[in-house]
């Protein structure tokens, strides 16, 4: 049953609710809504999941973009109501009917409304009824595709039939995948094959014996070797899975030396940390005076302003791309339109436009599912709305997509670490930074780009060399440290970080440092033992930042990085509240030209804003994000 | 061609008799009557000029939640209707407040114009300041605390922007929420701003002019910060949308807006 049904205006006055169903909504699901997903550039998803204590509400939504108004269903997540989509649409039709901006109570709506709901459960029930009939069709054809698949990843003989095994096929099915197995052991598979097709035929007409021992036979080898069989074959895109497996087993033993086959046969560890205490002076490194001018965070940007004609000339090759005859009479009504700017817009309108801006970002490297997610976000949001008079589609889908991009870019709370040092400053305890992100992004080389940018501003700051896994990640430490003078906790390596990392904590509230940068070893998204680590270190310490290091170099990886430790970070944390990515560093800026996506797909699937930009490999390249540049060079 | 020929000599014609006649009038009344021309255009001009000096447009701004929308339509209609929801849009209108719609003679229409507080729809506030009259700025009593620094960062950026330090734009602090028995009282309010735009005086003017967007600093150097330092003045007021007790706002909002 529908929890609540909402009509409101696009600046925020509620219209008219249902006042049949009289239930209060727990928690405040509507502006949840609003927060996290309308404005956030995700009105191209299907639905929204709201949870609050006791309730668990899904809602669904429509847009009525020429009125601006927005129609919201919350119903709880347990019934799966599938009258919902039609029923919105069709209040949408008749409230717009209805509607008149001066008016702000619409009473006589309630009796349309019921109808509307009546109507729409009752095709509701008829469309369930159907669809129990069909399902055995439905049934088979879906796993059809799987046969086909099975057959077309050429792996293990018995995957092949492990995956066939539940199937309820027909004999033309046995046929199809015989032709798709033309690669492999053509014999062997071809006898299997006819065994599947005799045994599918023969559980069709629920005959033939000989059949179904047969299948049982298979059912038996098949189940000894599915669990090996079942992993590879679901990891048989990457083969990311079989490392996971060598390297549990290494993991929960004690870690041993990585011994490869042709290496020298005795070697003492390859550890060359030199024998100096914290306060050691090192006469080796020199003492370069940190004072290598200022940190470009605090230089005015200056980006030139391309000329309106660089605009028009790319639109001109984009439209060359669709085909001869559309073009033609594409061109003319939409000139025709566009002058009188009576046409309401529609998909089949905003179309090849959107497609064209999503090829554009794509090659600025934005990656292929936020580009998508964007261009349907934007068509939810013109869909149904007048063009103004004098406006090509093209333009009006520019100036929504700019207008998008802005919106996400801009952070949703303020990113001014100072004035969070300060107030940490004035609870008399260190503000924590643990940088995190996969290998070789750059952390190391830009947490000492933060720490002099800080130093510069009067902080004093202190390094924690939590990276006790790399060679060299402590030396590099030290290094840094002593060019800017700052000091330095580090325990060595093979030590456990979180411990190493509590203990800097400690130190630094001793000895009076105002922020303390933690410096983690990079790790796969994917390497489970390496997240559980990570989270151990985030959930024992409760940094007050969480900074995501990522590389602009990345492409659709991004999304994938992110999302993964998010989830890691909330799934393996101990307390109620996890403790997730709180901002991102961009590294290596400076050699991407204008392929400036990497920053927008970080930004939306995190939802966490750009702190900080590097863009160099010295102590100076440290910049903060432009957004109004970063969105003209995507749309350029 | 023969058409184009022809229409020119007819043109030609034309000309000369409009020139004829231009010359037939006696002197004097030629003078006066351009003499009336340009003293008219000048006298347009003039009013036009006049008229675009004071401008009655009202900004209601604050963080998201703080009753933006229902102080707007309470202003306009004397009911705050089905309730709101966080605005996506501005809301804009041009009317005369509800409550003068009883008193007769003729009261000038304010344009009211409702922002939303959204942290990722800031940048439409940007959008109104230059044309503001007055700025309310609605702060929400009962969870004040919690929001602290979210609303004084609000407020400090507004204080500190080009157009409201130029233009010197009265800003009206309203707490908002006030029937609730938890909410605080504007003096309270009042004082916890000033502490907390101190203490971001202090941290946003350490930093170097590129880093942070802000055009002026605020207050006076070496003083503890009190909203009477401002150019411009700042008051505080007291205000509840959804009882409709708005008295305060409205008095602010006829004050600056002449008719």
């Amino acid at each position: 049953m529908l929890e609540q049904l909402l009509i409101f205006t696009r600046g925020g006055l509620i219209l008219w609710t249902c006042k049949e169903i009289g239930n209060a909504l727990k928690g405040s699901p509507i502006d949840t809504l609003i927060r996290s997903c309308l404005l956030e550039e995700r009105s191209g998803a299907v639905s929204f999941n709201y949870d609050a204590p006791g309730a668990a509400y899904t809602l669904k939504w429509t847009f009525h973009n020429d009125l601006g108004l927005v129609f919201v269903a919350v119903y709880q997540r347990i019934l799966h109501l599938l009258y919902v989509d039609d029923l919105l649409s069709m209040v949408k039709q008749s409230f717009s009917e209805v509607y008149d901006p001066k008016r702000m109570a619409y009473n006589d709506f309630d009796e349309t409304f019921r109808q509307l709901r009546m109507e729409a459960e009752a095709r509701a029930e008829e469309l369930r009824k159907t669809k129990q009939v069909g399902k055995p069709v439905t049934g088979s054809v879906k796993k059809q595709g799987q046969v086909l698949k099975a057959g077309l990843e050429g792996g293990n003989k018995r995957v092949g039939e492990g995956g066939t095994k539940k199937d309820d096929g027909d004999g033309i099915k046995g046929k199809v995948s015989n032709l798709t197995n033309g690669h492999s052991n053509e014999n062997h598979k071809m006898g299997d094959d006819s065994q599947e097709a005799d045994r599918a035929n023969g559980k069709e007409n629920t005959s033939s014996n000989v059949a179904v021992d047969i299948s049982k036979l298979q059912k038996l080898r098949s189940k000894g070797v599915r669990g090996r069989g079942g992993v590879r074959k679901a990891d048989s895109i990457g083969n990311k899975s079989s490392k996971v497996a060598a390297a549990e087993p290494a993991k929960k033993a004690t870690k041993k030396n990585r011994v490869w086959d042709d290496a020298a046969p005795k070697q003492s560890k390859l550890d060359f940390t030199d024998s100096v205490d914290d306060n050691g002076n090192n006469d080796h490194v020199e003492v370069v005076a940190a004072d290598q001018g200022e940190s470009m965070m605090d230089k005015e940007e200056v980006f030139s302003s391309d000329s309106e004609s660089d605009d028009d000339d790319d639109d001109e090759p984009g439209s060359d791309e669709k085909p001869a005859e559309a073009k033609k009479k594409g061109w003319f009504s939409s000139v025709f339109q566009s002058i009188t700017g009576k046409a309401n817009l529609e998909k089949t309108d905003l179309g090849p436009a959107l497609k064209a801006l999503k090829e554009r970002l794509m090659t600025k490297n934005v990656a292929e599912e936020i580009a998508e997610k964007l261009c349907e976000s934007v068509e939810a949001s013109l869909e149904g709305k007048k063009l103004s008079s004098f406006t090509r589609i093209s333009s009006t889908v520019q100036a929504a997509m700019e207008d998008a991009l802005v919106r996400i870019l801009t952070p949703r709370r303020s990113i001014d670490i100072l004035r969070d040092v300060h107030a940490s400053k004035e609870q008399r305890k260190p503000y924590v930074v643990v940088f995190v992100g996969v290998n070789g992004v750059g952390k190391s080389t830009n947490l000492a780009k933060v720490a002099y940018w800080l130093q510069q501003h009067k902080v004093s700051v202190m390094m924690a060399a939590c990276d006790t896994f790399r060679s060299g990640a402590v030396e590099q430490l030290r290094t840094h440290a002593r060019r800017l003078q700052i000091p330095i906790f580090e325990k060595g390596y093979e030590k456990d970080p979180a411990v190493v990392a509590k203990e800097a904590i400690q130190e630094a509230t001793r000895n009076g440092s105002d922020v303390v940068l933690v410096d983690t070893a990079g790790r796969m998204q994917d390497n489970e033992p390496l997240m559980r680590a990570l989270s151990k270190l985030i959930n024992l310490n409760q940094p007050d930042l969480v900074l995501f290091v990522g590389e602009a170099l990345v492409g659709n990886d991004a999304v994938d990085q992110l999302s993964k430790f998010n989830q890691k970070l909330s799934d393996l944390s101990t307390s109620g509240n996890p403790r997730l990515i709180d901002g991102i560093l961009l590294t290596k800026f400076d050699t991407i030209d204008d392929k400036v996506g990497a920053a927008l797909s970080m930004v939306y699937i995190s939802g966490s804003p750009v702190m900080f930009v590097g863009c160099g490999q010295s102590y100076t390249d440290l910049k903060k994000l432009n957004v109004k540049a970063i969105v003209k060079t995507l749309l350029k | 061609m023969d058409n184009w020929e022809d229409m020119k000599i007819v043109a030609e014609q034309w000309s000369k008799q409009g020139i004829e006649f231009v010359q037939q009038i006696p002197p004097p009344q030629l003078y006066a009557a351009i003499a009336v021309l340009l003293l008219a255009t000048i006298w347009l001009f003039s009013v036009r000029l006049f008229r675009r000096t004071k401008s009655n447009t009202v900004l209601l701004s604050g963080l998201s939640g703080s009753g933006k929308t229902m102080l707007f339509y309470q202003l306009r209609d004397g009911s705050s209707h089905q309730g709101a929801v966080t605005s996506m849009e501005p809301n804009e209108g041009t009317f005369v407040l509800h409550y003068e719609n009883i008193k007769k003679g003729k009261v000038r229409p304010v344009h009211l114009v409702d922002v939303p507080g959204h942290s990722r729809l800031r940048s439409k506030l940007e959008e109104y300041l230059p044309r503001a009259a007055a700025i309310v700025f609605v702060v929400d009593a009962l969870e004040f605390l919690p929001n602290i620094r979210a609303v004084s960062e609000y407020l400090y950026d507004i204080l500190t922007n080009a157009s409201v330090v130029k233009n010197k734009v009265p800003v009206l602090l309203c707490c908002n929420k006030t029937d609730k028995i938890t909410a605080h009282t504007k003096e309270f309010i009042r004082k916890q701003m000033e502490k907390e735009i101190e203490k971001l005086r202090g941290s946003r003017s350490a930093v170097s002019t590129a880093d942070i967007t802000n055009d002026f600093t605020l207050g006076i150097e070496g003083e503890v910060f009190s909203f009477s330092h401002c150019h411009n003045k700042v008051t505080v007021a007291e205000a509840s949308g959804l009882t409709g007790e708005i008295d305060q706002v409205q008095a602010f909002i006829r004050e600056h807006v002449k008719p």
